[in-house]
């Protein structure tokens, strides 16, 4: 078993001999497998057309080109090309990133990245004029039609929101007049006798899109300064009807898709609010980036912006709001980051005391006068049950405020049907969502195109680690062995809720666990994070030692004042979160995570985890290349070996690795030398540590529940919570909940069927050992 | 009296001894293949059944791999 192989033998050995076997026994068997040989064999020809790019023209001078386009909407961009900063900016635009390691990235065109890229003012002739400019070879005619196929629609209309009153606008009269032909749309227009013109729309001059020039150059700040007169025609739409104006134009009907945009220079009816960036609030260069994306021609556009954690979110998210300078309501994921983003607020901008306020169970402040920041969390204004008087009046003044900015932190967590109740319940100009990790495991992630609007800038996290702005992160997987024991007892059926339990609880685990620990603090002086999702982990860990920790029943209280020492004090060096800590705590002080257990396969959560050490630390000078410390953060990932936290690690890590990351793998952690006198050395220890897994209930081991995290994976196992009526009638949206495909942790035998086995996911390599 | 039985001598980490272990428990008595359990990394096994534990294996390992799909 796996005697020849190299490199990471147990987690690439794929071995084909099981079926290899069983084919002469089964006559029906064999007629399968025949059959699936019949499959690889096409797929593999297609696939081979799709590799051969022979038929590819190259330009004479593609030297100096940095990318590759083909057929399929692919494009590799070379990072060591000099034009590869323009470049990037551009296809940032265009498309979606795959993978971005160091030298080389890919990206791929689809429907959707073309449609953000029209909504922040790119035009078709501009996209396939520049992208056939950068190509090395001559642009294939399929990716020509397809950009002309998906752009053709898309951006043509425009909703705006002027002095309250809703506009379809549109630089092209025709569109309009195929709007109007459908009749839910012709029934929510209000016609204005005064203004018969020939069609009936209205024509007026607006500061034009971005436009021309593109030819030469590329550059984000011109793109976004280059202003032209244009002429635009619209007509009202009843504001009741809005919602229903905007579902017709989607692509499944009429397929124009509606930009959103909202001319705040020129509201005159919502009050100003009197705020501005102080001075020492420099944004940096890829902030100040993604703001010119957002208000590109003079107006503020919905859409998401997405940078890595520590970059500086709530730099941009105040900048915005300072830039339309109207009452904005700030949406955050819980009660501690609601206090971050007020202190944010406080920080980086002028205004005063009075005008901002926190709306969570805890703090239920009003703010005093006409305009000013609400900062709450999703669940506050979600929430459907009975509200105590206060916080009733203080969500009617929400429902009935006009906002000029809807922020949305950690736009990835919220599940759709929240964000549509929070979007019908706030009346809002504009929406810009916030997030570094724009994956989820149930791939919802495209809704968040329509609910808010299309991604409008994602930052390369391997640039921002070379600029100095983030922590360069030394990742790492530790691999432990199970102990015999331990080993045994995972391996028995009637053990297999406990699974999760016993390879957590490891002996060796926690000795690495520990031996981590002592090394960074004692010879680094480095401040720890130790995330565990199993509660009974955490607590068992955290106990023996005798550190503090954080999880979902400890109170806000006690929360804050656990972070409060783990900064300030100079013996609190490590704590324990559970993954109540995965998002928007903000721990500056941290540079060191080992993660013990984790929520399956996450992709999120890991890259979450990960981004609570990256906001750069030391001095500027030591982080850049060649400067004192390559590394100065470190994310230790302990597995043990032989069990499905393996499948899960690797799972985990793709989303990182996509982003350019590489994982180092460390064996024998303790050093086989050392270690006599770290815990659990001795067997009756280990065995006594056995005995309490063993005799801890299922409920104990489990997974800890929290209310917040009603995303992905979380929610396969029905849980036991206090209900609503409309729960349990099924109203409350339960689209979100993923059902069980046979990856669910304690689903024991039906683990296997998870695997994809389709022949068409199977690796090229592997298809030939079917002939 | 000496006694002399023909079988496979399996040499492993261990791990992968227990899961041979558990192997062996989960089968019906007649068909027990272990003959003796040497140590914690040893085994003695009935010669027949190489391939099977082969298989067994590399079935659980893949279990426990994830590949990317494409």
């Amino acid at each position: 078993m796996g005697h020849g192989e190299k490199g990471r033998p147990s987690k690439r050995h794929k071995s084909s001999s099981k079926d290899e076997h069983k084919n002469p026994v089964v006559e029906d068997e064999d007629a399968y497998y025949g059959e699936e040989f019949e499959d690889d064999y096409r797929d593999g020809e297609k696939e081979g057309k799709k590799r051969d790019f022979t038929k590819l023209e190259l330009k004479v001078d593609h030297s100096n080109r940095p990318l590759w386009a083909c057929a399929d909407g692919r494009i590799f961009l070379e990072t060591f090309s000099p034009l590869y900063k323009q470049a990037y900016d551009f296809l940032i635009a265009i498309a979606e990133p795959v993978c971005r390691p160091e030298s080389m990235h890919e990206y791929n065109l689809t429907p959707h990245s073309l449609y953000a890229a029209v909504s922040v003012g790119l035009e078709t002739e501009t996209i396939i004029a520049v992208l056939s400019k950068l190509s090395k070879t001559k642009l294939p005619k399929e990716m020509i039609d397809f950009i002309h196929a998906s752009t053709a629609n898309y951006g043509k209309v425009k909703l705006v929101l002027k002095k309250n009153r809703y506009f379809v606008e549109s630089p092209f009269p025709e569109v309009l007049k195929t709007l109007l032909r459908d009749e839910v749309i012709s029934r929510s227009r209000i016609s204005h006798e005064g203004s018969t013109g020939n069609d009936g729309f209205t024509i007026s001059k607006t500061v034009g899109e971005i436009e021309g020039r593109h030819d030469e150059l590329i550059n984000e700040a011109e793109l976004a300064a280059a202003a032209e007169e244009k002429e635009t025609h619209s007509f009202e739409v009843d504001p009741a009807q809005v919602e229903n104006v905007k579902q017709r134009c989607l692509p499944n009907a009429l397929n124009y898709p509606m930009l959103e945009e909202y001319d705040f220079r020129n509201d005159t009816v919502n009050p100003d609010l009197d705020m501005e960036l102080k001075p020492q609030a420099q944004p940096r260069p890829y902030q100040e980036k993604s703001l010119s994306k957002m208000f590109g021609n003079g107006r503020a556009r919905s859409g998401i912006i997405v940078l890595p954690c520590g970059a500086g979110k709530s730099l941009v998210g105040v900048s915005a709001a300072c830039r339309i300078r109207k009452s904005c309501l700030c949406l955050a994921t819980n009660a501690v980051s609601v206090d971050q983003w007020a202190f944010q607020f406080k920080l980086w901008s002028t205004i005063r005391d009075e005008q901002i306020c926190r709306f969570t169970s805890d703090s239920k402040e009003r703010f005093r006068g006409n305009a000013g920041v609400v900062v709450t969390t999703y669940n506050m204004v979600a929430f459907g049950g009975k509200r105590s008087e206060e916080s009733e009046k203080i969500i009617e003044e929400i429902r009935n405020r006009e906002w000029g900015l809807l922020l949305m932190d950690e736009v990835h967590v919220v599940p759709a049907h929240m964000f549509r109740k929070v979007i019908s319940i706030t009346k809002s100009h504009c929406k810009l969502g916030l997030t570094a990790t724009l994956v989820r495991e149930d791939e919802r992630i495209t809704d968040l195109n329509f609910l808010i609007g299309p991604k409008l800038y994602e930052a390369n996290w391997l640039d921002l680690v070379k600029g100095g702005f983030i922590a360069n992160v030394q990742c790492a997987e530790v691999w432990c062995p199970m102990t015999k024991e331990f080993f045994a007892e995972y391996l028995k059926k009637e053990n297999s809720k406990k699974k999760q339990a016993l390879y957590v609880m490891n002996p060796n685990k926690f000795r690495a666990c520990e031996f981590l620990i002592r090394f960074h603090e004692q010879q680094r002086g480095d401040k720890i994070i130790v995330f565990a999702d199993n509660l009974f982990a955490l607590t068992e860990y955290a106990m023996k030692l005798r550190k503090p920790m954080i999880y979902g029943a400890t109170s806000h209280v006690e929360r804050t004042k656990i972070l409060e020492a783990f900064k300030t004090h100079k013996d609190v060096n490590t704590i324990f979160l559970s993954k109540v800590g995965d998002n928007s705590i903000d721990i500056p002080e941290a540079n060191v995570i080992i993660q013990i257990s984790s929520h399956a396969g996450s992709r999120r959560q890991e890259a979450q985890r990960l981004g609570r050490i990256l906001r750069a630390k030391g001095r500027l000078q030591d982080r850049l290349a060649g400067g004192k410390e390559e590394y100065n953060a470190f994310f230790y990932s302990l597995v043990s070996t032989d069990t499905q936290e393996m499948y899960y690690s690797t799972k985990r890590q793709q989303f990182l690795i996509d982003q350019g990351y590489s994982f180092k793998i460390i064996t024998s952690l303790p050093p086989p030398d050392s270690g006599a006198d770290l815990s659990y050395h001795r067997l009756d220890e280990q065995l006594a540590l056995l005995g309490k897994v063993l005799s801890a209930g299922d409920d104990a081991v489990g997974l800890e529940q929290l209310d917040e995290d009603a995303d992905d994976i979380a929610l396969q196992k029905a849980r036991r919570s206090v209900g609503s009526m409309s729960a349990m009638s099924g109203a409350s949206g339960m689209v979100y909940m993923e059902y069980n495909t046979g990856r669910n942790k304690h689903g024991g035998q039906g683990q296997i069927k998870g695997k994809p086995k389709d022949p068409s996911k199977r690796h090229h390599l592997f298809k030939r050992r079917f002939g | 009296m000496v006694n002399a039985t023909k079988g496979l001598f399996i040499s492993c980490d261990i791990p992968m001894a227990q899961f041979i272990i558990n192997m062996n428990a989960s089968m019906p008595a007649s068909q027990k293949f272990i003959i003796h359990v040497l140590d914690s990394t040893h085994l003695f096994v009935q010669p027949h059944v190489a391939e099977m534990i082969r298989s067994a294996i590399s079935e659980f390992r893949e279990q426990n791999s994830y590949e990317k799909p494409a």
